[in-house]
């Protein structure tokens, strides 16, 4: 039990930040599912972050009022920019939501509350595991019902074919904002609880490199379902830790390793096709050879 | 489970094993070793491992060597905390030294202040720090303990009555630097005839130079990092600009001539280090340094070197028990005694002032040395 303790002393920040960026990847994954490639995550997760470590530093805000702000806020941002730009369409939508990441960036960069470069320090440490774990299993569960639901099958109809979509009578516009909306959700609860378990935010966390980082683990997991995106945040969050020994060659071969799985398994790592293939010939093989 | 439990008891052994076989004494180092922050994490790591090597090489402490456990921060929040505690939690070290920025510090100082381990910073020069609480310790000085005095001299030197601004807006270095010399400007009555501000990555500086001539400075206060910095002072002398330069802690570097050449001769700097101090402990230093690593040291190195002397100090000052939590206390409370002659000159703590009645680390009291740039070399000032 002692080594326990000492593992959890050790390595608790590593599987909070596990759970943290399976919510981020869950977020993109939710947009990807009604067809958007929206690089605005990042952004909602600085937006997130900012305004509970704020309300948590100044206005002596519980932590639960926090979070349920550092979901508010970025749903409200989302809203007011989602209506004129998912208009666009794949690369310009990509182009559009990646300059509003860098205009979030460069005003928290800018103001003076938000401590400028220099960022938030002493943010209370707020965050516990059951706090991730809670949200996150809600957020799974929420997103299975999802899925299942009337909306569900409209962002699949949506993705698939929108034309197609809007003669069934499906509403494109307010299905793809609500997709972006919920997101921005997601990602901003996400931010405030990374925040409150690190001490310290800055701009530099939030810029374009952490939203394409985002996308890669919801590409490297697998966009087929849920448990893609989840095992693609942990793989790419683990994955450096894991290769500690290696000291300075721990960078290359991160990358390898990244390159290879999408190389060889283009769908992701979890791609439920490829795998019942794999299942259903297990039984009929003899393990032995 | 028989297999879990066979694993975590051969885990368990070889930590013991590792623990109580060698007399060692483990101090961390989180240092940025990759990515941007490496020009000065790498020089740190140098530092340290040279002061190591000496200090075993004549005996180590009470008869044990110290064990550089060196790990890479990579300049990243989440990165910084685990390696800290990885460090703590499981390679059991006495201390930390690092990590490389002052953001990383912000980050990962209070998981060493609550676990009551020292954290003990080398490069970490921003206000606030040890405002973290009493497990934080650095040797580092703070700009606002060189800029008022570099300032000072200048404007004695130049008989400066205003000066501009210039400085990156987008950095947590130069901003603070810049933020420094705003108060310290104030303080000393000198009127500014503009500020001007680039971003991080610009290399054409000439809009916000033209403006600045305009206003006819008699020096130009510049917060910059060494690139930058040598490609401003190449552009305003190409405007015809002959202000001098007064510059901050990102000037201590020899990029800085080498690609502005002479064109920042004047420029006054000051440094906690002085790579031409006559001083016999510098001079052994610097030429350690050159024999072990082939290139020249610079300041980071040099507190680095001094920091682990420091730690050494107040080693050979307990009695270790071999209990960590008491080995580490003890190494707590005798560090703010130490006093040493370094590579930076003498050296000793100051008490951080308490902020909102806790108690703060330790800030290092030096005096900084300063400099004025002649034929693209630092030249310690010397008042004539």
């Amino acid at each position: 039990m002692e080594w326990l303790a000492n593992f959890w002393a050790t390595y608790s920040t590593l599987v909070y930040s596990v759970g943290v960026f399976a919510l981020m990847a869950l977020s993109i994954w939710l947009t990807l599912a009604c067809g958007l490639l929206s690089l605005a995550n990042a952004a909602f997760m600085c937006i997130g972050a900012y305004v509970s470590a704020l309300l948590s530093l100044h206005a002596g805000w519980p932590f639960g009022a926090t979070l349920a702000a550092a979901g508010a806020a970025p749903a409200l941002v989302a809203l007011v920019i989602g209506m004129p730009t998912l208009r666009l369409s794949g690369v310009y939508l990509a182009m559009a939501t990646l300059a509003f990441g860098e205009v979030v960036r460069i005003v928290v960069l800018n103001l003076e509350v938000t401590g400028g470069p220099e960022g938030l320090n002493g943010i209370p440490q707020s965050t516990t595991g059951w706090h991730i774990l809670a949200i996150l299993a809600v957020v799974v569960y929420g997103l299975l019902r999802l899925q299942r639901s009337r909306v569900g099958r409209a962002f699949e109809a949506i993705r698939e074919d929108e034309v197609a979509a809007s003669l069934m009578g499906i509403n494109v516009a307010r299905h793809k904002l609500f997709a972006f909306v919920l997101g921005a959700v997601i990602a901003g609860l996400a931010g405030g609880l990374n925040a409150h378990y690190t001490f310290f935010i800055s701009p530099r966390e939030y810029g374009f490199e952490n939203a394409v980082d985002i996308l890669t683990m919801v590409v490297l997991g697998g966009i087929g379902g849920l448990a893609g995106p989840m095992l693609g945040a942990a793989i790419i969050t683990l994955l450096p830790e894991l290769l500690r020994s290696l000291h300075e060659f721990r960078g290359i071969v991160n990358g390898l390793i990244l390159v290879l799985v999408v190389l060889f398994l283009p769908k992701g790592i979890w791609d439920p096709r490829r795998l019942r293939a794999l299942f259903g010939l297990g039984p009929g093989r003899d393990p032995g050879c | 489970m028989s297999i879990l439990r066979h694993t975590l008891l051969w885990t368990a052994a070889l930590l013991a094993g590792a623990a109580g076989g060698a007399a060692d004494i483990k101090i961390g180092l989180a240092e940025a070793l990759t990515g941007g922050a490496a020009q000065y994490g790498v020089p740190i790591r140098n530092g340290f491992q040279l002061a190591a090597d000496e200090i075993n090489a004549k005996g180590g402490i009470q008869g044990s060597k110290i064990l550089l456990v060196i790990e890479d921060e990579q300049g990243k929040k989440e990165e910084v905390i685990n390696v800290f505690k990885k460090l703590i939690f499981q390679d059991k070290v006495l201390m930390i030294f690092g990590p490389t920025l002052s953001n990383s510090m912000f980050a990962a100082g209070p998981v060493a202040n609550a676990a009551k381990v020292v954290a003990f910073g080398t490069s970490n020069t921003a206000n606030g720090i040890t405002d973290i609480g009493p497990y934080i310790f650095r040797n580092s000085v703070m700009e606002s303990d060189v800029l008022p005095v570099t300032v000072a001299t200048a404007v004695k030197h130049y008989k400066i009555k205003k000066v501009a601004v210039i400085y990156g807006n987008d950095d947590a270095f130069t901003k603070s630097g810049y933020d420094v010399f705003k108060k310290v400007l104030a303080d000393q009555k000198i009127p500014v005839t503009a500020t001007e501000t680039y971003v991080k990555g610009d290399v054409d500086f000439k809009a916000q130079l033209t403006k600045i001539k305009a206003t006819d400075p008699d020096a130009i206060v510049c917060s910059a990092l060494a690139e930058e910095a040598a490609n401003i002072m190449l552009q305003a002398r190409s405007l015809g600009i002959k202000a001098p330069f007064i510059g901050g802690n990102g000037f201590n570097s020899p990029k800085l001539f080498e690609i502005s050449k002479q064109a920042g001769d004047g420029t006054f700097v000051g440094s906690p280090w002085s790579n031409t101090n006559p001083d016999p402990a510098n001079v052994h230093f610097v030429g350690a340094y050159k024999q072990k690593f082939g290139s020249e040291p610079n300041q980071f190195a040099a507190q680095a070197y001094d920091a682990l002397h420091i730690a050494a100090a107040a080693l050979k000052s307990i009695k270790l028990t071999g209990r960590l939590e008491a080995d580490r206390q003890a190494l707590r409370d005798a560090l703010p005694k130490v006093s040493i002659n370094g590579a930076t000159g003498p050296f000793k703590f100051r008490p951080a002032a308490p902020k909102d009645g806790k108690p703060g680390g330790y800030d290092a009291d030096q005096k900084p040395f300063i400099y004025i740039l002649q034929q693209g070399k630092f030249n310690l000032y010397t008042g004539k």
